[in-house]
């Protein structure tokens, strides 16, 4: 048979854990490839996830391609086909096609600081370059996460947050203050701003809503990061995933094939279309 | 190889072609349309172009990719659903849209080839019509590396000669058409070689509408992106899609599910063509759009054509056939909007 | 007669005074024979303004675009917009107003006569000129046309031999609602409105639907004949796969309920849907400008459907669309004398 970029392959959910409730809920899914199916992935990569009867999505894999017995997606809750995604149970079976999309350059960064900044559920694509850091911990110097989230309530990852603080520093914040919390209260940004981040042999890795990472480059630039030192992981609405339905371009670049990594001295270059 | 077929024997061979679907322009109303053949008749000499071109065999605007059904063992039962192979043959194929075929190519093809287009590309058989006439006032195929005799992207090409066809052969494919029936065919002599390079240079004259400094317009384009100007150039644009539905090169298409009502579970998932100027296009599902007014929209159908495009497969997304300029509902003109373009801040 | 030249200083003064935001008019088009809509903001902008039988398309189209855009903007600018009207096309903007969905005020309407002839229907005329391409029309007294090729030849042509089909089954052809008005109301005699349908009616309903199945089934769905539409205003239409109506207040659930009335697959089950869900969101409403069928680029015949609602509304309610913006309009009215009795 001719190979046919259009076909998913079956996938069994084989975890699927609830992050978060409510108007914005969150929930990681857990795939496992059934029949032999599979791809290996790249840091940043993403794949079209199919719910049958209700179409498909682009969404960034956060498991590191260091882990692999499962592929991970932390899905918001936000139309059609993640509702549909919602809805499903242990042992469903989905439609995954992929691996789409370039990555972040992870190998080219050895030796340096990494440092990801991330927001609400702006964490998952960049969840698993931070995982595969952590992996291979010895080939990257100081590890930080910078991570905001409406309430304490909407914070992805808990329980996994947590564990890392072994391993590297954590910044959280929440938007208003809360009872209880003890760490920062504001935007990302001005967590960003307030930690004084040290732009020396690091590289910064951002994903959040547009309006947070916009502010977040402009505040790392305040602190003397480059434009090179800069990264993040962009959206647009996609179909196909592999450059030819034409909606997902930024100038002339599709975000599913050319994209979805970007540096900011990259970015900063096309139209401002995302 | 050349040859010459007269006009009593264009049926005549159309008829020996059975082992093909044999599509050519059939009259509607008003327009031209490409439709499968039932009866081989000639080229009616009033045709001009047909309102669609052969990018709606090749890229049909609804294709289903696959059948789908109910969760299984194995995963969920799963029909894909390539084109049969069909050899399939388009008589009067107009040099613009011939060549259009030659951009979407490029876009099907490339590291992830899309097996549904190839098919349906290698089945066919281009057979070209020169235009001795331009087919609409509205022609500009010499301003993008374009012309009325255009060989690009065909298989055979057809020059009108009154009583005869001038045949040209492009491709084993051509040659292949013309074999079907060789006894038709006669040799051609120096003599109407000489007669279609006239009726090109006299074919060349009539185009009169034009883009100027075309060469320079990725950069002016580059340049202009953020200007008020295309606020002004949309105002009267009412977001419908017919400048790209006709459009030969335009290829962006949607994919969705369709299901009945039944139980279990049955569907399938269609591609549609899909249109940049649709408000809907790129709303992402939390209702931002990255080209939220008619204006970035417009914007997006100019700067795709004669800059992006470019850059990404080095040539126009555009062949000059002017349908979006003829069927254009409120007067919006390509060619007028890229020499403002070229004209703008100078 | 439209005096152009008294025309043009009409808007210039209004321009001037900056009474309008802008004013939308026609000018000449490079890309075909139909006059384009012209958005006039200085008043030298005023000297490309034209008024021939071309000037076909029905501006009142864009209040719709003047509404939202203003609906955006945290401080509009809220003075009118001026506009130019036909008869038919002001009776549009007397179902808008009769809708509420605009206001008397935002419109400075410049009305102008049809000169008692009409406007030209472009492919009866390019078959009328067996292809001879044509630079210009202009009204050449009563019922005639004079016609100007290309190549500079002048004809006179019976303005009846290439009347756009709205204009032949004319019923209005002096604006009903206006601030100010150019041209001479001309007593006109009212042929058969409906005349058109007639040629349907006389169809069996195997025959009918047969004639629309091979229309219908050549609709690209490429919306034109909605996005013409100055009644085809909804923020959401049920065609569209995300309705435009979607927020960053929507929430997920009422996104994901929505039902998918439709499918994009231009098939004759849902081509069918489609025209026929506008056909009933016009009953009562549809001015028969004819602007759907002129821009449809496959030639359906849309006014049929049009016109037989529009014939229904007369034949059981006595209802004229866009005569009157004070009445109650038709599908949101009932009176004891209506036909059906179901509703009471």
């Amino acid at each position: 048979m001719e190979h046919n970029d259009y076909i998913p392959k079956p996938a069994k959910l084989i975890g699927i854990k609830e992050e978060v409730t409510g108007g914005r809920a969150i929930k990681t899914f857990r795939a496992k490839f059934l029949n032999g199916h599979g791809f290996s992935h790249q840091c940043g990569q993403c794949a079209m996830l199919s719910v049958f009867g209700k179409g498909e999505s682009m969404i960034s894999i956060s498991s590191s391609p260091l882990q692999k017995d499962y592929l991970q997606f932390s899905i918001m809750k936000t139309g059609r086909v993640t509702s549909a995604l919602h809805s499903l149970v242990e042992g469903e079976t989905i439609g995954i096609r992929g691996p789409y999309g370039n990555n972040f350059p992870i190998d080219d960064w050895q030796g340096k600081n990494l440092i990801f900044i991330g927001g609400g559920i702006g964490l998952a694509p960049i969840w698993s370059v931070l995982q595969t850091a952590l992996g291979r911990k010895d080939d990257y110097g100081d590890l930080t996460l910078i991570y905001g989230s409406r309430t304490s309530a909407d914070i992805v990852y808990k329980e996994d947050i947590q564990a890392l603080r072994d391993k590297m520093t954590v910044h959280l914040s929440v938007d208003v203050e809360e009872p209880g919390w003890e760490e920062f209260v504001g935007f990302v940004p001005a967590n960003v701003k307030d930690k004084a981040l040290k732009p020396g042999n690091a590289i910064a890795v951002t994903c959040g809503p547009p309006i947070m990472i916009k502010f977040v480059i402009m505040a790392l630039g305040e602190l003397g990061f480059t434009d090179e030192q800069i990264y993040t992981t962009v959206e647009n609405k996609m179909k196909c995933g592999i450059g030819k339905c034409g909606r997902c371009n930024i100038g002339p670049h599709y975000v599913c094939k050319d994209g979805p990594v970007y540096s900011w001295a990259e970015l900063k270059k096309l139209p401002p279309e995302y | 190889m050349e040859k010459i077929l007269t006009k009593q024997s264009f049926p005549e061979w159309i008829e020996k072609l059975s082992a093909y679907k044999v599509y050519a322009p059939i009259k509607k109303e008003d327009h031209w349309d490409y439709e499968v053949v039932e009866k081989a008749v000639g080229l009616d000499p009033a045709y001009g172009n047909a309102v669609l071109s052969p990018k709606k065999i090749i890229f049909p605007q609804r294709e289903v990719l696959f059948e789908f059904g109910s969760q299984t063992k194995e995963g969920f039962d799963l029909k894909e659903n390539l084109p049969e192979d069909e050899a399939v043959v388009i008589f009067g194929v107009r040099p613009c849209d011939a060549k259009a075929l030659t951009g979407t190519d490029k876009v099907f093809s490339g590291d992830f080839e899309d097996p549904y287009y190839r098919k349906r590309r290698d089945a066919a058989t281009l057979v070209g019509l020169s235009c001795n006439t331009p087919p609409s006032k509205n022609c500009f195929c010499l301003s993008v590396d374009g012309s009325p005799f255009s060989k690009t992207g065909l298989d055979v090409l057809l020059t009108d000669l009154g009583e005869t066809y001038f045949v040209e052969t492009l491709s084993d494919k051509g040659e292949q058409l013309v074999n079907a029936a060789s006894a038709f065919f006669s040799d051609s002599k120096k003599k109407e070689k000489k007669e279609v390079e006239k009726l090109q240079i006299d074919a060349e004259k009539k185009i009169v509408r034009q883009v100027k400094d075309v060469k320079s317009l990725p950069g002016k384009l580059k340049e202009i992106f953020d200007s008020s100007f295309w606020d002004d150039e949309s105002l009267s644009c009412i977001r419908c899609g017919i400048c790209t539905y006709l459009c030969p090169t335009c290829h962006c298409f949607d994919i969705c599910d369709e299901v009945t009502c039944e139980y279990p579970l049955a569907g399938k998932r269609v591609r549609t063509w899909d249109n940049c100027q649709f408000p809907d296009f790129t709303m992402h599902s939390s209702g931002h759009n990255p080209r939220p007014d008619k204006a970035s929209r417009l914007r997006q159908r100019i700067q795709h054509k004669y800059n992006y495009f470019v850059e990404r497969y080095d040539e126009y997304q555009c062949t000059g056939c002017g349908r979006c300029i003829g069927k254009c509902p409120v007067g919006i003109d390509i060619i007028e909007v890229l020499n403002k373009v070229n004209e703008h801040g100078a | 007669m439209v005096n152009l030249e008294e025309l043009k200083s009409e808007i210039k003064r209004v321009l001037g005074e900056g009474k309008v935001k802008y004013f939308i008019g026609y000018r000449r088009s490079t890309g075909g024979l139909p006059a384009a809509p012209f958005f006039m903001k200085e008043t030298e902008d005023v000297e490309r303004l034209i008024w021939d039988p071309t000037c076909i398309a029905n501006l009142t189209r864009f209040l719709d675009d003047e509404k939202k855009r203003k609906a955006r903007q945290k401080e509009p600018d809220t003075r009118p917009i001026g506009i130019i009207v036909k008869g038919c096309d002001s009776r549009a903007i007397n179902v808008l107003l009769q809708e509420e969905f605009i206001k008397r005020e935002d419109v400075y309407i410049v009305g102008v006569s049809c000169e008692h002839s009409g406007m030209v229907d472009e492919k009866k005329l390019a078959a009328k000129m067996k292809g001879k391409a044509v630079a210009q029309v202009d009204f050449a007294g009563k019922d005639n046309f004079a016609v100007t090729a290309a190549d500079g030849e002048k004809t006179g042509i019976p303005a009846a031999e290439v009347l756009a089909g709205r204009c032949v089954e004319c019923k209005v052809d002096y604006p009903v609602v206006r601030d100010v008005t150019f041209g001479e109301e001309l007593a006109r005699s009212p042929g058969n409105a409906f005349k058109s349908v007639e040629k349907i009616e006389a169809m069996s309903v195997a025959e009918r639907w047969d004639f629309w199945k091979e229309q219908f089934d050549k609709c690209i769905r490429c919306y034109a004949c909605r996005s013409v539409c100055p009644m085809c205003y909804c923020d959401e239409c049920v065609v569209d796969t995300i309705n435009f109506a979607v927020t960053a207040q929507t929430g997920a659930k009422e996104k994901a309920q929505k039902i998918k009335w439709i499918e994009k697959s231009p098939a004759t089950s849902e081509n069918f849907f489609y025209h026929m869900v506008r056909a009933m969101h016009l009953a009562g409403r549809c001015v028969d400008c004819g602007e759907c069928e002129r821009v449809c680029p496959v030639d359906i015949p849309l006014r049929f459907l049009n016109k037989k609602m529009e014939k229904e509304a007369k034949e059981l309610f006595d209802y004229d669309v866009g005569m009157n913006p004070e009445l109650p309009s038709l599908v949101s009215s009932f009176r004891d004398e209506d036909a059906e009795d179901f509703i009471r």
